[in-house]
């Protein structure tokens, strides 16, 4: 073969790659944008007109106008500080006790050598526990306290159910950390609360601040509980989402420019945590 | 002794909370499930009477009556069951197509991640309006531009609607999943296997799949655990309609607390959910821990 056809078929080869990876990236790309599509022609129609936004378009004039309808709504900002409330303080307070739970049942020496990981299965199946299993006696017991009317029965509910999240991913971030540190600093005499607080969480950093982050997500979307247990004074965000077609009516650009308030911080936050997501999720379970 | 003390103060207080707001108003639940207490009815009093709640569902007197319980547990099977399939299957060939180096690879990744983070009842009511709206949605614009007649999706397939958002909204998690333990095989391993000539088929099936089953597995197992318990999305979207044909066990409690006031039945069924959710997992979990014996 002379050296000029072997150039020849060098290129041919070079651009068949070429050409499948041009294909591959479209395809990919075309998916990935039509799977996004509802939530983006959702963020866009947060910009039209009530007028504009009747019949399905993409390319439109923007305006501010609907956004600032939206945000001159009173109820809307109650809905807003309620979920706030419960996102800051529910994960707070899950974050407390989960992350010494988790680091108990990681490095500390309980009674039996076989309690660590009883206890950390029996947080474990927790998470299986599906909210219906303590609605009623919960709802009950709110009514007659009247806790429906305040935010914090709601709180310690998601408290509840979130802590078992933060023991689980928070668990697999400790054990990652070598043992080793934790007797080195317990010879030269720290206390075991300065080894969380001094070496065991600055480690763990990342990891704990992405599962607060996850928890954070997973309150802020929480609807059953949400709408079961609160009245209309402590309702959160995806109650007033459920309630938004009786009580405004079908307004498209107005449920567009709320739906984004209620999602924009929930997916800006979850795609912080992804890759702490599938470590946290899945490592003990694929190792396991 | 004194450091034991501390890690049950460490220890301690996570679990009594947890104890007090998750397992012990499931032993309530448990109890009121054994009354008769109807909320709409103070002056009965509220007795045990056993089974009876149990029974009130799960008794079939004659095959003409078959409860509706029946039907409601087959919907709550089949909703989560073909979600979990498409999840798995589709999910998976998205996944290899995310593996590929290509330019800006990852905003593509993220784009896809989205939906798995929005809140339930907000996608419902969006895919509800400004999709498979009949006038003003995507679809009843394009079925008329086509010169087809949108029919009313949510009334007249509501299990299938239901499916479609389940899926748009838990695939980005398998995918995420999937992707990891994809890009967890070691690159020698997929050199060696070009090298060797394997058939692309041949690479995806016999080696990586056997190789992500583990992850497969995780992402299984927590879709289930969380798609059973899914209430937002069918409250604002069918409604259970029409009539119960889109009802699920969630769906079917709360109606029982809040439209029939029934504790006694509601709780009931709140027993039986989880013991479907937990029949569920072990069945699962069994399966799929035969089939990695039979491959290692």
């Amino acid at each position: 073969m002379s050296e000029r056809t072997l150039v020849q078929v060098q290129r041919t080869i070079r651009m068949r790659h070429l050409w499948k990876k041009v294909l591959m990236t479209a395809l990919v790309y075309g998916i990935a944008i039509a799977y996004f599509f509802p939530i983006l022609y959702m963020f866009l129609s947060g910009f039209k007109t009530e007028q504009q936004a009747v019949m399905p378009a993409i390319f439109f004039k923007p305006t501010l106008e609907t956004y600032r309808k939206v945000l001159s709504d009173p109820t809307m900002y109650q809905y807003l500080r309620n979920s706030l409330f419960q996102v800051l303080v529910g994960t707070g307070v899950s974050l407390l006790l989960g992350v010494p739970a988790s680091f108990a049942l990681v490095f500390g020496r309980l009674k039996h050598p076989e309690s660590n990981g009883k206890f950390y299965l029996w947080f474990i199946t927790t998470i299986l526990l599906p909210p219906v299993a303590v609605l009623i006696p919960l709802f009950t017991w709110y009514q007659q306290l009247n806790l429906i009317n305040t935010p914090y029965g709601l709180m310690m509910a998601y408290v509840g159910f979130h802590t078992p999240i933060v023991v689980w991913m928070v668990h697999s971030f400790f054990s990652d950390l070598p043992g080793e540190i934790f007797e080195a600093a317990e010879i030269d005499g720290c206390s075991k609360l300065q080894q969380l607080t001094r070496i065991a969480i600055p480690l763990a950093r990342t990891g704990i601040i992405s599962a607060g982050l996850l928890v954070a997500v997973f309150i802020w979307n929480e609807f059953f509980l949400g709408f079961n247990l609160t009245g209309n004074p402590t309702a959160t965000l995806p109650v007033y989402m459920s309630r938004f077609r009786e009580q405004q009516g079908m307004f498209v650009a107005q449920l567009s420019a709320s739906s984004t308030i209620a999602v924009l911080p929930a997916i800006i936050l979850g795609w912080m945590t992804q890759k702490a997501l599938v470590k946290g999720l899945t490592m003990g379970a694929v190792k396991g | 002794m004194k450091t034991r003390k501390t890690e049950y103060r460490f220890l301690m207080p996570a679990i009594v909370v947890v104890a007090i707001m998750t397992q012990f108003p499931f032993l309530l639940t448990v109890i009121f499930s054994t009354l008769r207490w109807n909320l709409s009815r103070p002056d009965l009093p509220r007795t045990f009477n056993g089974f009876d709640n149990y029974l009130y569902f799960l008794k079939i007197e004659s095959l003409q009556h078959i409860p509706e319980f029946y039907s409601i547990l087959w919907q709550t099977v089949l909703i989560t069951g073909v979600t979990l399939l498409l999840c798995s299957v589709v999910g998976f060939i998205l996944a290899l197509l995310l593996d590929h180096e290509i330019p800006g690879v990852n905003i593509a990744r993220t784009l896809m991640l989205g939906p798995f983070f929005v809140m339930s009842t907000a996608s419902g009511v969006i895919w509800k309006t400004t999709i498979f709206n009949t006038t003003f949605g995507w679809y009843g614009v394009i079925a008329k531009a086509l010169g087809a007649t949108p029919v009313d999706l949510v009334s007249y397939h509501p299990i299938g609607v239901i499916i479609v958002l389940f899926t748009w909204q838990w695939m980005p998690f398998f995918i995420l999943v999937l992707l990891a333990g994809l890009q967890g095989i070691p690159q020698d391993l997929v050199d060696s296997m070009r090298i060797d000539g394997v058939s692309w088929l041949q690479g995806v099936f016999k080696i990586k799949l056997p190789l992500i089953m583990n992850h497969m597995r995780v992402a299984i197992m927590l879709g289930l655990v969380f798609l059973i318990k899914e209430f937002g999305l069918i409250l604002v979207t069918t409604a259970g309609g029409p009539g119960t044909r889109s009802y699920t066990l969630p769906y079917a409690v709360y109606m029982q607390v809040f439209s029939a006031n029934n504790v006694g039945r509601a709780s009931a069924l709140a027993v039986m959910t989880v013991v479907l959710t937990l029949i569920l997992v072990n069945l699962l979990y069994r399966s799929i821990v035969k089939r990695n014996a039979r491959y290692s």
